[in-house]
């Protein structure tokens, strides 16, 4: 795999340190770390790193204007801006100097991670590799939901669709279409059981507290569009695009199957003491 | 919801069929819903957010499905709702949303469409609202296509 240089600026030693221990065992390198404006222009001009990770607060200019020399030269650059505070008005002047990528500290590796690799794809939505990496924030989001909402730990398993529909025996569906860019749409699925067992969970009640169908299907639709919201917003944080998703459709019932053509999608699974949480998600073909 | 949100819908249906070889398609039959929607066998959902945020159902049985995928195949007998037929059907609720997403533009809604996704079942329901929603039955030379649309207001 082909190595990619990462320069480091940050004033921070211990900070430049976590940094470099998250890419060690990654493709990215650090090739430079650089502790004011003055030396990551330097060292950027040397070095010419695919992309920067760039500390808000340094000491002779702020990573603002750093992130705006560093363009002058080369206005291709790639940098992620990486502050204590994330708000409206700093991204805003990040944004008028052309850095699409936004963390807030700390940063956690696997953001850290997809943040560059979505950097450095130069066409995020023809790059199956990107893709891959969407895949991974849904699990992640997937896991932390179910532990958030029910109090159950999961192991989520994903794994590329190859065919292009998905069967229930006897269950819930809740599709979610996802508009801009990628477009697609994603579906959460599950069993009968695991509907009920899911349902009682979330809403606190006793494993055998009475609950219509109708009742279990509406919590897991509002589940399923809190998982479902929350993975678009992650892809929204890590690449500067407007994914948002539609109203979900709730399907209930036996020997249901679903199809999409055109799309390529993955599967996963979380599995919990309920039973397991499928969730399917397609991004169209060739956009 | 406002009833002149179906419009651009039918618009699109009234436009499209058409050029796809259907006699111009007439509306046969309007009501307002507020339960779930039961398939007639096979359903295409597609989303639309931004501007109007909402659902499209295209409802049909098994036998209109397959005289509609049998039409757009250029009049290829369709005995069984293969994938191909599948395709064809997902392709036509794709072209009709976007077309009518191009309706809703005129009237001033910006709107984004998701990808279709098409079910097929024996006997399945479908919510996409849980407020009212408008049910359009539209005849395509014999054969009913039920639109249910739900916008969120």
């Amino acid at each position: 795999m082909e190595r990619i240089k990462v320069l480091i600026v940050d004033d921070s030693r211990v900070s430049c340190a976590m940094l470099a221990g998250m890419m060690a065992k990654t493709n990215f390198e650090v090739c430079g770390m650089a502790s004011n404006a003055a030396d990551a222009v330097l060292k950027y001009q040397t070095l010419r790193p695919m992309a920067v990770t760039m500390d808000m607060n340094l000491p002779d200019v702020d990573g603002i204007e750093c992130s705006r020399r560093i363009r002058e030269i080369d206005p291709d650059a790639r940098i992620v801006m990486i502050s204590a505070m994330k708000d409206a008005g700093l991204i805003q002047r990040g944004r008028e100097v052309g850095i699409t990528s936004f963390l807030q500290k700390p940063v956690s590796p696997y953001e850290l991670i997809d943040a560059l690799s979505c950097m450095v794809s130069d066409d995020v939505k023809k790059n199956s590799g990107i893709r891959d990496l969407y895949i991974q924030s849904f699990a992640k989001v997937l896991r932390q939901s179910l532990f958030s909402l029910v109090g159950v730990h999961s192991e989520v398993e994903t794994k590329r669709a190859e065919t292009s529909f998905l069967d229930i025996a006897s269950g819930i569906a809740v599709i979610i279409g996802l508009t801009g860019s990628p477009m697609g749409r994603a579906i959460v699925y599950m069993d009968q059981d695991t509907m009920y067992g899911m349902a009682r969970a979330i809403l606190m009640k006793n494993d055998d507290a009475p609950m219509t169908s109708e009742e279990a299907g509406d919590v897991i639709e509002e589940a399923a569009n809190i998982i479902v919201g929350r993975c678009a917003s992650v892809v929204n944080d890590l690449k500067d695009v407007d994914m948002r998703i539609s109203p979900p459709g709730t399907i209930v019932g036996k020997n249901i199957r679903i199809a999409n053509f055109k799309i390529t999608s993955y599967f996963l699974e979380a599995q919990t003491r309920f039973g397991s949480v499928y969730m399917n998600v397609g991004f169209a073909e060739g956009e | 919801m406002d009833a002149k949100l179906v419009n651009p819908f039918i618009d699109a249906l009234v436009a499209v069929m058409p050029q796809m070889g259907f006699d111009v398609p007439k509306r046969t039959k309007m009501s307002v819903k507020n339960q779930t929607c039961k398939s007639l066998g096979v359903s295409i959902i597609v989303g639309f957010t931004k501007g109007l945020r909402g659902n499209v159902v295209y409802n049909m049985s098994a036998d209109a499905a397959k005289f509609v995928a049998s039409k757009m195949m250029m009049g290829m007998p369709v005995a069984e709702l293969d994938e191909m037929a599948q395709s064809a059907l997902s392709e036509m609720s794709n072209m009709l949303t976007a077309n009518a997403a191009t309706n809703l533009a005129a009237m001033g809604y910006t709107v984004d469409i998701s990808t279709p996704s098409l079910t097929v079942g024996q006997d399945f329901q479908i919510k996409i609202s849980s407020e009212n929603y408008l049910v359009v039955d539209m005849d395509l030379g014999g054969q009913i296509m039920e639109l249910n649309i739900a916008v969120q207001v």
